[in-house]
């Protein structure tokens, strides 16, 4: 690639950015035209807001339904690459060679081997809000964005470590063992714990609890019990069985210690599957476990539970033989150990060092706890005196309690906040009869009277512990002290390594003291092959950093043995996730039941008792998912192809481009921000998008619009509109163009769905600009029932009991009204995605103020850096039609900048030559998938495998785990080969995403691809029939059977191809006209203009200022100059088109001279239809009668070209809507608003005392445009609001005109006096629309604009292939959008052009010519126009370029002469006879 | 910690018992009030619709005299607060005025506001001697300190917050109603008690639909309107209401056990001693 760049050879291949309807139809426009494709996702799935919706206006067609076929077009395409999870980071270099930098995110899920079976969906706890599903309902961290996602594989999500695993020192997997044992999986959850924590059942009992410090429950009420659960864990699962244990790996490792730290490197050894030995000198194994914490803590049948579960791991622990006295070092090492650990803790007591200490009633806590341990009595007389503030000085002080010692004080330095002891400890130790003196620092001991024992100590105030610098070190008021009585001084102040193993150690360095100095990384001592860690490294430390030492050791001398780098990649942290917390509802933490004092300080059982099962549920409940998955793992244990990698990091990608795409869609406004309507807290006001998953069929209610309040279904239900629109409060002054019509058509639905709803709008303006919009808002209002109210909501109240809602509006008229509803949906407007601003960042392009993407009027989809194109609603708000003419259009201008490098970066599949099998009998193979254990769970797939083989004609039968997967596939492509097999039947999924795949193992085994044949047991057997699984495996063997019987009459099918003609034709030379066949010209394609008049320029040429001030008389001059001199057009004047033959590819077209006759004939592989329209020629309001009654164009005319005319007109009135919106010409001319808009403002910066007054009904000034509306009304244009049955009346007056019209808010008539009238005159087709349509045969709708092909989807195309179309022909528009859609028509003209060659499907109708009767039947029912009567032989005659396979000739056909390729009687005659 | 405190007249006069309640809570919770040396009137009631520059000099005098300390300015009186906010947002656009700066810069801080700091949250959760639990609180915020949002700078105008975190930190059951912010009729207290009758009235209807026992206040005027004018609308709308409209510190004292409370219950029109005896509590 860098070679291209050096030497400036453009790079034939695009980056989309934004993968949603537009993306993929830019990726598909430009992979099918002969670019490489990167479709850069940020989301795990592409479809993007499409595939959300329910249904879309105005056809109601389900969104999905026509969303998918496009997905499964994209995923398959072999010139596209679908990178999802992904971002652009960086965009260097410049148009034609880009270099792009993607960031991509990892899955956590290997693509490759993943096939989407679902297991992992239902094993995983952790459920967060479905955000596809607008949070209405739950869905797994492992999911699938939604059940058609493409690409169809499983995706977790990572917020980040959650913050109690990132603070555990062990970095146990906190949230997943709460996540499991919320599900009741306790062993699973305890057996996680394992896999970080050496100790579960000790660490229930004692741990500090790093984590609930951190836990993010505490920001909204208290900290989860997490250390409880795991307590409560341990009791459960008591005789688990070890972990997974690797092979023996025959290596010896000594540990020098069995504290904490020395079990814990021992059994982290033991699981890698290394031989470990545990030294240890006491008795018993546990160390400070054992001999140090009291039994009441730390019942020692629990210590025993864990060690016994680290020996049946298979660590040895030799006890009572210890370092210096029984073996050394050295010693181990000759005795084979490769490796040793020294975990030999801190067991001696610090010392004060004052006066008497060495008095015999003076002891060290530890000693005292260790005697106690072992079961030793200690006399301690009445009064004990404890001196320390931490846990071991209450551990003591406690111990003492339980022996029964009329008093205990303690005495520390710290005041009580400061007390290294945990709070819950002192406390109950407070109340077990412990009296705690704070800030006390003794300074002598006062030995007994005889010289026995001792008889008190005295103190000094203590004033400060720690100094300036945050260390301890205390300063005491001399002249304040006390002195205390005591039979026993217990010193609990500290811990040192045991001096006595100084000579032991040998030469291994040593830091304070007599502590091994370690690596805090690595926990290498200064000795190779030596480790240390816990107490003896660090100092008297938790347990639970011990075992994390302990851990972090044993991965060291792992490492060690296996001669890895010791630091490699151990330092880098993840990021610590940060929930939201806002609106959580507050839980209390659940607390553990603690036994009276008065009876747990006579013994040493257990102080409090542990949490049941709904304890657990309770707290396990709070917990707030903070790191989304929970890394629990149990995906990774239930996966089959091992396709979960929980590791995956970040990777950043680069990727060599000629041009980019930006298309990354939107977000719906927060309806948060408007509060006044109550979003997110009164239950039953929903979003517009929440409303449309309640509609949806795969929606989180099926379909069924239900209350969330109470799952009641709601009747009266209101929409609010301009939410988040049109409103400067929240800084979002512009409409976002679409809401009137998707609440109009939530509103259509919901009532489709439940006769009983009542909808109702509030709206300010219904804009219903777009095609056939105004006849679906006419239908809603008066035939659906729609009520439509002209108001403006101000607040929501819920209304407590019945959780409906109050809603207050102010109607027209200026009254105050309330009306209850059931439901509220807030229509939310539309806004940049929030990545937008980031992404335009990087890429180096402008936004407007409201973060959508610059572009000029006159320049649509272009950016101010070349080479970078934007579309879709990144460029303004608006509809899917227009998102995709947009994205086409982005499409032509990449192909125009790298029409040089077409087809340099495209992939083909090659396929081995195929066998010819006519000849042969069948021989077929049957391979039946397991999907997983999604089918195989429910059907015996070994008993159908072994059935199919029963079958006619069947030669081999077999079951796979996944039959899709690439090894699998080869097999099949092989067994094919092998055993001869000429048709294939798998028994699997659905043909909708599989049938492709498994066609091609067919061309890659040899055989034709028609040879395939599809069962679905899955979507139609397993899943249906979950809980049967005989019936479910009888099912399979018919549907297999009835696959099997069909597949033996499957006949191979030949597609043949034929030349395209490289030539573009367009017809109408207007702005749209040129705009295509440059497009087409500088794409690097021929290109033919043809236009009627004798000038190029069409219905712009009326026009002379754009809404933005641009000239468009120098804009069309310009178009106009540019394809004229362009070396590839060809251009014909005063011409139209007399008569149209062929198909895609290949048609005729004959071309007549207006003046002279002369007929030509032309050949083309596609048309662009661009005719235009043209202005309505009022007969109304005196138009005609009175010269002052002008028209938008005339007054746009006569005020640049002669304003001489303009002189002395001081008052104009414009009346809105003439010709358009009526019942005979139901719909909007969409520019209308706009260019009055314009006019006025024109009039007003021309003479501000000119009085302009606009009289409409509705002003639609959609998107951008609103801006201008409103500086129009600050400017002081009057707008006055009209009814469609109460006209304005213009009368003569004198010289003048009066204007008389209702006023709404007055509610009484006005007279206006008016020196001009402008009639903004409805838009209409071009008068020769009728006639070119019947010679194309191209379909127009009622009021005589051309039809395309899908009004939602397909807007640049006609049904018939290779015809496109364009402009005013298709309907009203500005110029920008004009401008769009003809690029688009190009990049869809590119498409056919770009090919050499077509290939022509295989599933075409075909005519017997002998049976046929000539009945015409065919020719008159076919959707697309393809049958026709062969004059040569007067036989129906069906050219296979032109059939779409739909088959209805074929059912329809009287003589059956008509018979569907691939889909014959035959073959499905013999599916029935089988079933 | 010191504040600052501006009582203003409601609190010195018809709202002693808040002014009582603040004191003794605040002492509670080691928090010193230093009352505001010289203060004078906030400008409330009429000279922000008769003298507009009166309403801008009067608070701005209290806060010249609040800005000689460093301290914070607790202002519990609604209408105080909103004007003194009001008199620093208005001083902000006038950046010429030699006061402006010195005005501006005087921490004005309402009662909720104080009780959501971080650290007086937790000292009240360590107070708590009493949990409230079962107690059907209505919080009612009226309108004056959260709106114009621009100046009050509430983070929720629409649906202000402050209170229903402090109930729920008292272990209070907070009702949901939509009527946290709607108008009591208080500007019009003398001049149109029917508006006053038919605002409040439909206060108590909504209070009672969604469950609530009593209601919680935090502004003075707002009390006395619907604590004086309660037996009126039951009579006019022959129904019953018999609900208790108590400021937030006086739960709060119940809650933190003060037996202070006992002396001032009597000032309430509408007694809040039999529900909060029928808890179990101490009042």
């Amino acid at each position: 690639m860098n070679e291209n760049v050096e030497h400036k050879q453009k790079i034939g291949a695009v980056l989309v950015a934004g993968a949603g309807i537009g993306g993929m139809q830019a990726a598909l426009d430009l992979a099918n035209a002969g670019f490489g494709v990167y479709l850069v996702e940020e989301k795990s799935a592409i479809g993007g807001r499409m595939a959300q919706l329910d249904k879309t206006f105005p056809t109601n067609d389900c969104s999905m339904c026509t969303i998918s076929p496009r997905l499964v077009d994209v995923d398959k395409h072999p010139n596209v690459q679908i990178l999802t999870n992904s971002e652009i980071v960086g965009i260097d270099g410049e148009a034609g060679h880009f270099r792009a930098r993607i960031l991509k995110h990892p899955r956590y899920v290997d693509m490759e081997k993943c096939n989407a079976c679902g297991d992992c969906f239902e094993v995983c706890p952790v459920e967060v809000p479905n955000e596809f599903d607008e949070g209405l309902r739950p869905r797994k961290a492992i999911h699938k964005l939604y059940p058609q996602a493409i690409p169809n594989k499983a995706v977790i999500e990572k917020a980040g470590v959650s913050p109690c695993k990132a603070a555990c020192p062990a970095h146990i997997h906190v949230q997943g063992y709460l996540a499991l044992s919320r599900k009741g999986k306790y062993k699973e959850a305890l057996n996680l714990i394992r896999k970080d924590c050496a100790l579960p059942s000790v660490c229930g009992r004692v741990c500090v609890r790093f984590c609930e410090e951190k836990c993010t429950r505490a920001q909204v009420d208290q900290a989860i019990a997490i250390n409880d659960v795991k307590w409560f864990l341990s009791e459960q699962v008591v005789d688990s069985e070890p972990l997974e244990i690797g092979p023996a790996k025959n290596r010896k490792i000594a540990v020098v210690g069995a504290g904490p730290a020395g079990l814990s490197c021992g059994y982290f050894l033991a699981l890698q599957g290394y031989d470990v030995t545990i030294f240890e000198k006491d008795a018993e194994p546990g160390g400070v476990l054992r001999y140090g914490i009291p039994e009441y803590r730390l019942p020692k049948a629990i210590l025993k539970r864990d060690i016994d579960y680290i020996r049946r791991c298979g660590v040895e622990i030799r006890c009572s033989t210890a370092l210096g006295k029984d073996w050394t070092l050295q010693g181990l090492r000759e005795q084979g150990h490769e490796a040793i650990f020294l975990g030999v803790g801190c067991s001696d007591g610090a010392k004060l060092g004052i006066l008497s200490e060495d008095t015999p009633g003076v002891i060290q806590g530890v000693d005292f706890l260790r005697e106690t341990a072992q079961g030793e009595i200690i006399e301690l007389g009445k009064t004990v005196l404890v001196i320390g503030g931490g846990n071991v000085a209450v551990d003591v002080a406690r111990t003492a309690v339980r022996l029964g010692v009329e008093a205990v004080h303690m005495v520390c330095l710290e005041d009580r906040d400061e007390m290294p002891a945990h709070v819950e400890e002192i406390r109950e130790a407070e109340t077990e009869g412990v009296i705690v003196h704070n800030c006390w620092g003794p300074f002598e001991f006062v030995p007994g009277e005889s010289g026995v024992g001792v008889k008190g100590a005295c103190f000094n105030k203590c004033v400060c512990v720690f100094d300036d610098d945050g260390r301890f070190n205390p300063s005491f008021d001399d002249q304040c002290s006390m002195g205390m009585e005591a039979d026993t001084v217990i010193l609990a102040i500290g811990q040192r390594v045991d001096p006595e193993l100084a000579g032991p150690l040998g030469t291994i360095e040593r830091i304070r003291g007599n502590s091994i100095s370690v690596d805090p990384i690595t926990y290498a001592t200064s000795e190779v092959g030596i480790f240390a860690a816990g107490d003896v490294a660090t100092g008297p430390r938790t347990v639970i950093q011990a075992l994390a030492a302990g851990k972090e050791a044993a991965e060291s001398i792992r490492r060690f043995l296996e001669g890895e780098d010791l630091r490699e990649g151990r330092e880098t942290q993840r990021q610590v996730a940060d929930p939201d917390v806002e609106g959580v509802v507050p839980a209390l933490r659940r607390v553990k039941k603690e036994v009276p004092a008065e009876q747990r300080k006579r013994n040493f059982q257990e102080t409090v008792v542990g949490f049941d099962e709904d304890a657990v549920k309770a707290e396990t409940e709070r917990c707030l998912n903070c790191g989304v998955c929970s890394e629990c793992l149990e995906c990774v244990r239930v996966c089959q192809p091992k396709a979960i990698c929980h590791d995956e990091l970040p990777e950043e990608i680069t990727l060599d481009v000629g041009s980019v795409i930006l298309i990354p869609g939107f977000d719906t406004f927060q309806a948060k921000i408007k509060s006044e309507y109550g979003y997110g807290r009164i239950a039953n006001v929903l979003t517009s998008m929440e409303f449309e998953r309640l509609l949806s069929a795969s929606g989180p209610t099926e379909g069924e619009v239900l209350r969330p309040s109470d799952g009641g279904h709601p009747e009266k239900i209101a929409w609010i509109q301009c939410v988040g629109s049109r409103d400067v409060t929240c800084n979002r002054d512009y409409c976002s163009s679409v809401c009137c019509m998707y609440a109009t058509k939530e509103a259509i639905i919901a009532r489709e769905h439940d006769s009983r709803v009542q909808p109702t709008i509030f709206y300010n303006d219904i804009r219903a600009f777009g095609k056939g919009f105004e006849f679906y808002y006419e239908n809603a209002s008066t035939n659906v029932g729609v009520r439509y109210l002209r108001g403006i909501v101000s607040t929501i109240k819920e209304e407590q009991r019945t959780k409906n809602l109050l809603v207050s509006f102010r109607g027209e008229d200026g009254t105050m009204t309330s009306e209850s509803f059931d439901m509220v949906v807030l229509s939310v407007g539309l806004e940049p995605s929030q990545s937008a601003r980031k992404l335009a960042d990087r890429c180096g392009i402008d936004l407007n103020r409201f973060g959508f993407a610059e572009t000029k009027e006159f320049t649509p989809n272009q950016t101010g850096r070349a080479g970078i194109f934007v579309a879709g609603v990144f460029e303004a708000p608006m509809d899917i039609p227009e998102s995709l003419m947009g994205a086409a259009s982005a499409a032509a201008l990449s192909g125009e900048l790298l029409s040089e490098a077409r087809n340099t970066l495209v992939r083909g599949n090659a396929f081995a030559e195929e066998r010819d099998v006519s000849g042969e009998d069948p021989r077929i193979g049957v391979f039946v998938c397991h999907c997983g254990s999604n089918i195989a769970r429910i059907v015996n797939v070994r008993e159908v495998a072994e059935y199919a083989m029963t079958l006619p004609n069947v030669v081999h039968g077999e079951h796979n785990l996944f039959t899709c997967s690439t090894d699998t596939t080869v097999a099949i492509a092989d067994k094919i080969r092998e055993k001869g097999i000429n048709r294939l039947v798998v028994a699997s999924c659905s043909p909708r995403t599989h049938e492709p795949l498994f066609r091609d193992v067919c061309r890659e085994a040899g055989i034709n691809k028609y040879l395939f044949e599809m069962a679905n047991i899955r979507d139609q057997c397993s899943w249906v029939h979950q809980k049967e699984p005989e019936p479910a495996t009888e099912k399979a063997k018919d549907l297999i059977r009835m696959a099997v019987s069909r597949a033996a009459r499957l006949e191979q099918i030949r597609e043949h191809s034929f030349p395209v003609v490289p030539r573009g034709l367009v017809i109408g030379g207007g702005i749209g006209g040129m705009t295509a066949v440059l497009s087409l010209a500088d794409q690097g394609f021929e290109a033919v203009l043809i236009e009627r008049e004798a000038r190029l320029g069409g219905a712009a040429l009326n026009l002379r200022r754009s809404l933005t001030g641009l000239d468009v008389s120098a804009f069309v001059e310009g178009l106009r100059n540019r394809v004229i001199s362009h070396p590839r057009i060809k251009v014909l004047m005063d011409s139209e088109i007399k008569d149209h033959s062929g198909h895609v590819g290949r048609f005729s077209v004959k071309v007549r001279n207006r003046h002279s006759g002369e007929e030509s004939g032309l050949e083309v592989g596609a048309v662009i239809v661009a005719t235009g329209g043209q202005e309505y020629e009022p007969t109304e309001y005196l138009r005609g009668r009175s010269d002052k009654v002008w028209t938008q164009t005339e007054l746009e005319r006569y005020l640049y070209d002669e304003p001489g005319r303009m002189e002395l007109v001081k008052n104009v009135v414009m009346i809105q809507c003439v010709g358009s919106r009526e019942p005979e010409n139901l719909y909007c001319s969409r520019v209308c608003c706009g260019t009055a808009i314009k006019n006025a403002l024109a009039l007003k910066e021309r003479d501000a005392s000119i009085n302009v007054y606009v009289l409409f009904r509705d002003m639609r000034t959609y998107g951008f445009k609103e801006l201008h509306y409103r500086k129009a009304r600050e400017a002081g244009v009057i707008f006055l609001r009209y009814d469609r049955e109460l006209k304005p009346v213009v009368e003569e007056v004198g010289v003048g005109l009066r204007v008389t019209v209702f006023d709404q808010i007055l509610r009484g008539e006005v007279a206006l006096p008016a020196d001009r009238v402008v009639l903004s005159a409805a838009i209409r087709p071009h008068s020769e629309t009728e006639a070119l349509g019947a010679i194309m045969k191209i379909p127009r709708n009622d009021v005589g604009f051309f039809m395309e092909a899908h009004m939602k989807l397909r807007p640049l195309d006609f049904a018939s292939e290779g015809i496109y179309l364009c402009g005013l022909a298709h309907g009203p528009k500005y110029i920008p959008e004009t401008l769009a859609q003809a690029r688009g028509a190009a990049a869809r003209a590119a498409t056919v052009l770009s090919k050499d060659v077509l290939q022509v499907s295989g599933e075409v109708s075909v005519v017997d010519p002998e049976l046929c009767a000539s009945c015409l039947t065919c020719v008159r029912v076919c959707p697309y126009n393809v049958p026709e009567i062969d004059p040569a032989t007067n036989r129906a005659y069906i050219e296979p370029a032109s059939c779409q396979g739909c088959g209805i000739c074929a059912s329809v056909c009287p003589r059956k002469a008509i018979k569907l390729q691939h889909h014959t009687d035959d073959q499905l005659l013999a599916k029935l006879e089988a079933l | 910690m010191d504040l600052n405190y501006y009582p203003g007249c409601s609190l010195h006069g018809t709202a002693h018992d808040y002014h009582v309640g603040i004191l003794t809570v605040f002492r509670g919770l080691g928090v010193n009030l230093v009352e505001l040396d010289d203060w004078n009137c906030c400008g409330a009631s009429s000279a922000h619709v008769m003298h507009p520059e009166a309403s801008r000099e009067l608070p701005a005098r209290n806060l010249l005299i609040a800005s000689r300390s460093e301290r914070p300015l607790l202002t519990p009186c609604a209408a105080c607060f909103h004007r003194l906010r009001l008199c620093q947002s208005l001083f902000k656009k006038k950046p010429e005025d030699h006061r402006a700066s010195v005005i501006t810069k005087v921490e004005v801080i309402h009662i909720n506001e104080m009780l959501m700091k971080e650290e007086v949250r937790k000292k009240i959760q360590e107070k708590i001697k009493v949990r409230l639990a079962g107690l059907k609180t209505v919080p009612y915020y009226g309108c004056l300190t959260v709106r114009p949002p621009q100046a009050m700078n509430n983070p929720h105008p629409e649906d202000p917050r402050e209170m229903d975190s402090i109930l729920n930190l008292l272990g209070a059951d907070v009702v949901n109603w939509s009527y946290k912010t709607d108008c009591c009729g208080g500007n019009l207290a003398m001049t149109r008690p029917d508006i006053v009758r038919k605002l409040s009235g439909d206060l108590f209807e909504a209070a009672r639909e969604a469950g609530g026992e009593v209601i919680v206040t935090d502004c003075p005027m707002c009390q006395a309107n619907l604590d004086t004018r309660q037996k009126e609308i039951e009579r006019e709308r022959k129904t019953s209401f018999q609900m208790p409209v108590v400021y937030i510190t006086e739960l709060l004292a119940v809650a933190m056990g003060l037996p202070e409370t006992r002396s001032w219950w009597r000032k309430h029109i509408v007694d809040p001693v039999p529900l909060l005896r029928s808890k179990g509590w101490a009042a």
